[in-house]
């Protein structure tokens, strides 16, 4: 049981429809469009897990997964990091999300900062590295994703698949426990995918814990060791990527994975 | 005095209209950008920001400068019954609220997901932001903040009326030197205050706009 590196203990997430809460209010109602993102989840990732969640858009995967970094704060339910409780009152998020790496969907780079800046910025003010030492680290992890020869570019100046594999330094640099990727590759060009893929493929081998959501099936029959099928908030089934390729057991991962084979092979 | 004199005249005045700009710009940037933050990011508390910038955008800052100078200033001297600290300190205060109201524009031009990401690498909300806010939000409103200064330079300019001696009461006392020229002063330290204003509004702006370019901001 010593290496659950993280748990999701039945998280609950809702969150009120902006686009709804206008219409309602035009009509004189009151706003009460909930939606519940994420319906009492429960998960479990031990260390050099490799999970891949997956589902129809605008299920709640990506909520479920900032909760998992508490950059959305669950309305019910724990999350664990290690041992720690990061949803009791006085826990010290400052220091755990320090021990969660983020990969987002958009990228995010801090825009005013190079890739160096970007990657050196957590090893500096968050890890407080001596300057000799911050750097190193972060030509080491710039090297890891490749990336060498943008070093001292903005984020601006890169293109997407770049921007993505610096984010993912940002995101490996300072040793965490766990890397969330939320989408990594969704927002790329079709052919800046595939450097992204490789450079995660990189990390699987050595063995990191991740918990990716993606749609990359080929990627995900590669490397993930489980899979889960994420609809309306919640975990619908899991299972190894033969299951899913194969036969999974519910009619809806049936559906949605023909849907999404065939959408491949048509690529 | 032929224009030379009367030029060399003005000139005297003008690095007092330049500290006070630069001052109380400088306070106002003090003011002005905890202000913005606290208003975006402490919903709770953010009506007092808001009441400040509307009670200081809204008052003349003339009425400030007698009242604090003549009013407060004999109640305690220290620091009313200074004419710098009051003429600094009263335009600081008011720029404070103007800035906080150009950075609040920034800092929702810069957007939220810059914070995100600041807090996803394990910063506090308060350090995300001065490591990543600040910087970025200072590039987005340089335009802003040009126009910012040239208003500082312009209402330094209402300083006469508590007596210090730059550009505009030297102006002042020029005019009332017999026979009395009305014209030529008044002109002399309009283009002075053109030149004051516009190079570095100018140049801001035009290194914002590049500095931007870079950033994809």
């Amino acid at each position: 049981m010593t290496d659950l590196v993280m748990e999701a203990r039945n998280v609950y997430k809702a969150y009120h429809s902006k686009i709804k809460k206008k219409e309602a209010d035009s009509c004189g109602e009151t706003p009460k469009q909930v939606v519940e993102a994420v319906k009492n989840v429960s998960l479990q990732i031990r260390k050099g897990d490799i999970k891949l969640i997956f589902g129809p858009s605008g299920s709640g995967k990506s909520t479920f997964l900032r909760c998992m970094a508490m950059l959305d704060i669950p309305d019910k339910g724990e999350i664990y990091l290690g041992a720690e409780c990061l949803t009791k009152p006085g826990a010290d998020l400052n220091k755990a999300r320090a021990r969660i790496g983020f990969v987002f969907q958009h990228i995010y780079l801090f825009r005013h900062l190079t890739a160096l800046g970007n990657v050196e910025l957590a090893l500096r003010q968050v890890l407080k590295l001596p300057k000799e030492e911050a750097r190193k680290r972060a030509l080491a992890a710039l090297t890891e994703v490749k990336v060498t020869d943008c070093i001292n570019k903005y984020p601006a100046q890169m293109s997407g698949g770049q921007a993505q594999r610096v984010g993912i330094a940002r995101a490996i640099a300072r040793n965490p426990d766990i890397i969330l990727l939320d989408e990594p590759t969704s927002a790329l060009d079709p052919e800046l995918t595939g450097e992204v893929i490789d450079t995660l493929r990189d990390l699987a081998k050595e063995g990191t814990t991740m918990l990716i959501v993606s749609h990359e099936m080929p990627f995900a029959r590669e490397v993930a060791e489980e899979m889960i099928f994420y609809d309306e908030g919640k975990i619908v089934e899991t299972g190894p990527p033969s299951l899913f390729f194969n036969a999974p057991n519910t009619d809806r991962a049936k559906q949605f994975m023909t849907r999404i084979i065939n959408r491949t092979t048509r690529e | 005095m032929d224009v030379w004199q009367q030029l060399t005249f003005l000139l005297g005045g003008v690095p007092l209209t330049l500290s006070i700009s630069v001052l109380s710009f400088l306070i106002g940037i003090a003011i002005g950008l905890p202000l913005a933050f606290v208003r975006a990011y402490e919903k709770e508390v953010a009506f007092l920001v808001s009441a400040y910038e509307k009670v200081f955008r809204g008052v003349p800052e003339i009425v400030l400068m007698l009242l604090f100078y003549f009013g407060l200033g004999p109640i305690f001297p220290f620091p009313f019954s200074n004419a710098f600290f009051v003429a600094a300190f009263v335009l600081g205060l008011r720029s404070g609220a103007n800035q906080s109201q150009i950075y609040r524009g920034a800092i929702r031009g810069v957007g939220d997901e810059q914070m995100i990401a600041g807090v996803s690498i394990g910063l506090s909300k308060w350090r995300a932001i001065w490591h990543i806010m600040v910087p970025q939000v200072f590039n987005y409103s340089t335009a802003g903040l040009g126009s910012e200064y040239a208003l500082l330079i312009k209402d330094s300019a209402y300083v006469y009326v508590i007596g210090l001696a730059e550009l505009m009461t030297k102006a002042i006392q020029l005019k009332s030197i017999p026979p009395g020229d009305f014209v030529t002063p008044f002109v002399l330290s309009a283009v002075l205050y053109i030149a004051l204003t516009f190079p570095i509004a100018f140049s801001l702006d035009r290194w914002g706009n590049k500095r931007k370019k870079k950033i994809g901001l």
